[in-house]
């Protein structure tokens, strides 16, 4: 009976302290978000250390909600995802920005491990970059901690989890890259001089050898798949724990070096077929040409092995060898 | 000496007929794999649609074809085929069907529809030898129409079976270029005109025509700027282009385009700087010097400024639309990744590895640059236009593996080029030079036919005589020669074994191999499809994974919603929401639908890995495209970020539709002793969700190996009021009916009969 009364008595101090609170804290809230307002008009991604996250994120009332990345920048961590992951991340805050989707609901705010480690010790995270969500009421979900081994981190999937999380929708806007067209104009510029300082003598424009190297240049980067690494972008070998391997184990992916190895073989076989074709047509010494034919057809024949047998390394059961297993 | 020189060319031309027909006989021969093992059978899944449509055309008519509106399809929507498809393959083959009931030869129409591919495979392989003949050499042309008859990066779109609009499209592209080549090199209207013709054959047949319309101009564009202007060429062009233009306007899918779209204003530009080129030459000719240069200065100047001006201007009035999304992927090749999801999931239009250009090509692949290298090397105007073909063919592959298609012909008139160019020199006798009969007689080894065997060691035999001249001298020739052949010999066994292994199956029958080798033959897709015809409606409707809906209409004709002409995503996304729904929000979805049946493929059984289970990420990934707040893709992965099925899966998938209706009752069945009940063997694991049963839908059929279920959605009565047995109803019904008519009142009255009172109105209550 007693410790009822006591839990009466406590509710209703409870009750009186709450109702005082909120007042000053109602004062408080419209602060902060002036705060942040103000903040926000100088960057768009706030920077937090430890004090001011348990402020404007951690304490209680809040009406709006706050992304926050949890990253470690100084180049002495040697994070180069983080940078990455920055950038995309302050495009998605950047296009927040444009009038037709701006408002104080939604804030922008990044956490450096160097300036608030102790945040990164409250949440208990030990890995960088993190995106999480804070919404306005409420502890963050699980859902709420944004999914980069799945998703990735592309400035898009971020707004669409923010779409999801918020009901905000962002649309994103990069800025133009003009580092692309840049370099062709510098490229166009130079190659235009070139031909202007060589105009009284533009012969080697008619040479077909020239033309014929980088026609089959061009051959032999598309053939070796220079087009499937440009897409992709695969590691330049496999750093495995038996060694580096160097071919892709399966007929589905390839490495950058790999594919160098069959842009020489390839060359090797072009350049034995041409020896062996020019030989037979040559005019002059006899025992110069019968050489070249052999030496021709014997690059031919163990290159074009090396290639199949890599081939057949790649290739699971297929049966057919020539020269060497 | 006359008559020597008669019968010599008498010889020339039966070696080149007999090795083209030999090429024709093994091209189609060896594209007969999966006919021999399996029966004559359409293929896959597109070429289900293809047969479906051309014998609708052969039993209706053309016209009613044109007309043809298909409510079968993408219901409630329906879909007009006759102005969304490239008629030409039906056209093809409703054609030879013609002739042939004609003849008196009754064919049915679904033997033509197998063997069309393979036939003009031979076709393709004559058009490869007229088009290299004309651009080195008879013996090069004879190389390359066996190299392109056995060469695997074709066979793969032409096996038996496989009646797909790229069967006859190779053929037609080669034969373009080869009337296009003529004419430039003829400058005669009659081959520009054919070469119009065959491109209007090209525009009816496949959507790839746009590579002919830019390449053209491209080779064009390159005379004129290698200062090689002709009067040749100006007709050729002209008539080409006009020509091809009207003509390719004609087909009701194409349209307007070829006025309106970016991908073929190069023609129509390349057509006015020719005029352009065409004017000058004439005025230079006519003018003094001083007057040309300025006049020359000033016209051009204006020209490009006038032609660039209205580019622009109509391509943002709108008449000229920009580079469509398919197209504009092949530049930047980052741009599908991001802005086309639908492109970049299909596997047809990923980047290529080296490794799938050798298993296609093989030695082709090695040797084509060497005949790059003496094109460019002995260039003229017609070698021009093949080094861009290979130049612009190569890059195409590399960023699409679907577009090897259009590489392998390059390749192999290229690859023709340098074997024959190799074998010209070294099997030439040094002191009686017969250069032409010798080298087209090694091409019998690709194809690999018996008789050729004694013709070479003869050969052979007949350097060795001539030993002491100032040539490379007999041994060292026949290495050469013996060792070429070797490499031609692993090229031939190649394609062979890939044609076997990899290209000829239908996949409609899956064959199984026993450990003792013996073979099992899987017909389960063929099973249900038939069923479905038999005990279902008419017009009953069947909603299944876009990926069967050619074949739900090809062999069972019962209508789909969605198939593989993908144009609506909407309606997809629809059908994806459905099954990963739980079953009673699927079960609102069918109904506003009016699905009758659900048709899901599952391998589990047999370990089939490309069932729905495996492509239902897609399923969610569309859905969740088009229905963001009610499907997200994140609740079918665990927590960790894993797709599976055990007993570790994330609720949602253990609940949704797509999961029941595969594993439906499959946790009471036990494959073999070894593994637990309910262990799919295409996941390697025993399912997580085992004892459920379905409200909405109920079982119907599955088929011998599970591999098709069938499940047939249920009328909302027939769950929301079960029937009770009689001995339990609270009610009774009595069976006998008691009349409450007695003998009084047997005289019937009607109720409410109007009273009617003399002298009184009506009065209207």
């Amino acid at each position: 009976m007693k410790s009822c009364w006591f839990c009466l008595i406590f509710l209703f101090y409870l009750i009186n302290f709450g109702n005082g609170q909120s007042k000053t804290k109602a004062q408080n809230l419209g602060e902060k978000v002036q705060q942040l307002m103000e903040m926000n008009m100088k960057r768009t991604v706030l920077k937090f250390n430890g004090p001011r996250f348990k402020e404007y994120v951690k304490s209680a009332p809040r009406n709006y909600s706050v992304i926050v990345m949890f990253t470690a920048l100084a180049p002495a961590r040697s994070c180069s995802i983080c940078r990455h992951a920055n950038d995309e991340f302050t495009i998605v805050a950047n296009s927040f920005r444009y009038p037709q989707t701006y408002s104080n609901k939604l804030f922008f705010a990044m956490v450096d491990f160097d300036e608030g480690s102790d945040v990164f010790q409250m949440l208990r995270l030990n890995a960088a970059p993190v995106f999480m969500h804070f919404p306005s009421k409420g502890k963050p979900k699980n859902a709420d901690t944004f999914d980069i081994q799945r998703v990735g981190f592309a400035a898009e999937s971020i707004a669409k989890w923010i779409a999801e999380r918020t009901d905000i929708q962002i649309r994103v806007f990069r800025p133009t890259n003009y580092s692309g067209t840049l370099a062709m104009l510098m490229l166009f510029i130079l190659v235009a001089g070139f031909l202007y300082m060589r105009r009284n003598n533009l012969d080697f424009l008619y040479n077909k050898s020239l033309w014929g190297v980088c026609a089959v240049f061009f051959c032999f980067a598309m053939v070796s798949g220079q087009m499937w690494n440009h897409i992709r972008g695969p590691p330049f070998v496999h750093h495995s724990h038996n060694g580096i391997s160097y071919f892709h184990g399966s007929s589905q992916g390839q490495f950058v070096l790999e594919s160098y190895i069959v842009i020489v073989l390839n060359a090797a076989i072009v350049i034995g077929m041409i020896m062996m074709t020019d030989a037979g047509l040559r005019k002059g010494d006899v025992r110069m040409r019968q050489i070249f034919a052999i030496v021709g057809l014997v690059i031919v024949n163990v290159f074009f092995s090396i290639i199949l047998s890599i081939f057949r390394s790649k290739a699971h059961g297929y049966p057919y060898s020539f020269l060497f297993k | 000496m006359k008559k020597n020189s008669s019968s010599f060319s008498g010889w020339k031309s039966l070696i080149v007929f007999t090795v083209l027909l030999l090429a024709w006989v093994c091209g189609f021969a060896s594209r007969l794999f999966a006919v021999i093992r399996f029966e004559s059978i359409i293929h896959e899944f597109d070429p289900w649609f293809n047969y479906r449509a051309t014998a609708y055309m052969v039993e209706h008519g053309f016209y009613n074809f044109l007309n043809w509106f298909d409510e079968r399809a993408w219901y409630p929507l329906g879909r007009i085929v006759g102005g969304t498809v490239y008629p030409g393959l039906m056209i093809t083959s409703g054609g030879i069907h013609y002739v042939l009931h004609l003849l008196n030869i009754p064919v049915h129409i679904r033997d033509i529809c197998v063997f069309l591919a393979p036939i003009f495979s031979g076709l393709t392989a004559i058009s490869t030898y007229l088009l290299t003949k004309e651009l080195w050499s008879v013996g090069a042309g004879l190389f390359a129409a066996c190299f392109i008859a056995i060469v695997p990066g074709y066979i793969s779109r032409s096996v038996a079976g496989s009646y797909d609009n790229e069967g006859i499209a190779i053929f037609a592209l080669q034969i373009t270029y080869y009337l296009w080549v003529k004419s430039v090199k003829t400058g005669s209207v009659f081959w520009a005109s054919m070469a119009a013709l065959s491109y209007f054959y090209m525009v009816s047949a496949w959507g790839g025509y746009v590579f002919i319309i830019n390449l053209i101009p491209l080779h064009v564009f390159t005379l004129l700027l290698m200062g090689r202007y002709s009067s040749r060429l100006f007709t050729s062009y002209t008539v080409f282009c006009i020509l091809g233009l009207l003509f390719s306007m004609q087909i009701p899918f194409v349209g307007f385009q070829p006025i309106r779209t970016s991908e073929h204003m190069a023609a129509l530009g390349v057509f006015a700087l020719l005029i352009a080129v065409g004017a000058l030459k004439h005025l230079q000719s006519v003018l003094s010097k001083a007057e040309f240069k300025y006049f020359f200065i000033v016209a051009s100047i204006t020209a490009a400024a006038v032609v660039f001006l209205s580019v622009v201007l109509l391509t943002y009035a709108g008449f000229i639309a920009p580079w469509s999304g398919r197209f504009y992927s092949l530049w930047d090749t980052g741009y599908a990744k991001i802005h086309i999801p639908i492109i970049a999931s299909v596997s047809e239009h990923q980047p290529t590895t080296w490794f799938s250009f050798f298993f296609d090509l093989h030695i082709l692949v090695t040797t084509f640059p060497v005949g790059l290298w003496y094109c460019i090397k002995h260039i003229n105007d017609e070698r021009v236009f093949v080094v861009w073909y290979a130049i612009s063919a190569v890059y195409f592959a590399g960023v699409m593996v679907r577009l090897m298609l259009t590489l392998t012909p390059v390749v192999c008139m290229l690859s023709g080029i340098a074997f024959s160019r190799l074998f010209e020199i070294f099997l030439k006798d040094d002191e009686n030079p017969s250069g032409p009969e010798s080298d087209s007689e090694p091409e019998s080894s690709p194809t690999r036919t018996l008789p050729e065997k004694p013709t070479r060691l003869r050969k052979n035999k007949h350097t060795d005589q001539s030993k002491d001249n100032e040539g490379l001298g007999s041994n060292v020739r026949s290495f050469v020669i013996v060792g070429i052949l070797a490499t031609l010999l692993m090229f031939a066994v190649h394609c062979t074994w890939v044609t076997s292994n990899a290209y000829s199956s239908p996949s409609i029958v899956l064959a199984s191999y026993a450990q003792d080798g013996s073979r099992q033959i899987l017909d389960d897709f063929r099973e249900a499809y038939y069923w479905l015809s038999q005990n279902t409606d008419n017009d009953a409707r069947v909603m299944s994974w876009w990926d069967y809906g050619y074949q739900i209409a090809g062999m069972a004709n019962r209508t789909t919603l969605v198939d593989n002409n993908t144009w609506n995503n909407s309606h997809i996304a629809l059908v994806g929401k459905a099954m990963s729904s739980t079953e009673p929000d699927a079960y609102k979805i069918m109904k506003s639908l009016d699905v009758d049946y659900v048709l899901v493929i599952f391998g589990g059984v047999i370990g089939y890995s490309g069932d729905d289970i495996n492509k239902f990420l897609w399923m969610v990934r569309i859905a969740e495209g088009e229905h963001p707040k009610d499907i997200r893709e994140s609740d079918y992965f665990t927590d960790r970020g894993e797709f599976r099925v055990d007993a570790e899966g994330s609720p949602t998938l253990l609940n949704c539709l797509m999961y029941k209706l595969s594993y439906y009752r499959f946790g009471e069945l036990q494959l073999d002793f070894r593994s637990p009940p309910g262990f799919d063997r295409t996941r390697n694991v025993v399912i997580g969700n085992k004892n459920f049963d379905l409200t909405y839908l109920e079982e119907a059929y599955t088929t011998e190996h599970w591999l098709v279920r069938i499940y047939r959605v249920k009328n909302e009565n027939e769950f929301n009021r079960p029937r009770i047995p009689v001995s339990l109803r609270k009610i009774k019904r009595t069976d006998t009916f008691i009349s409450k008519k007695t003998s009084r009142r047997k005289k019937g009255l009607i109720k409410n009969r109007p009273v009617v009172i003399r002298g009184k109105k009506s009065v209207k209550s």
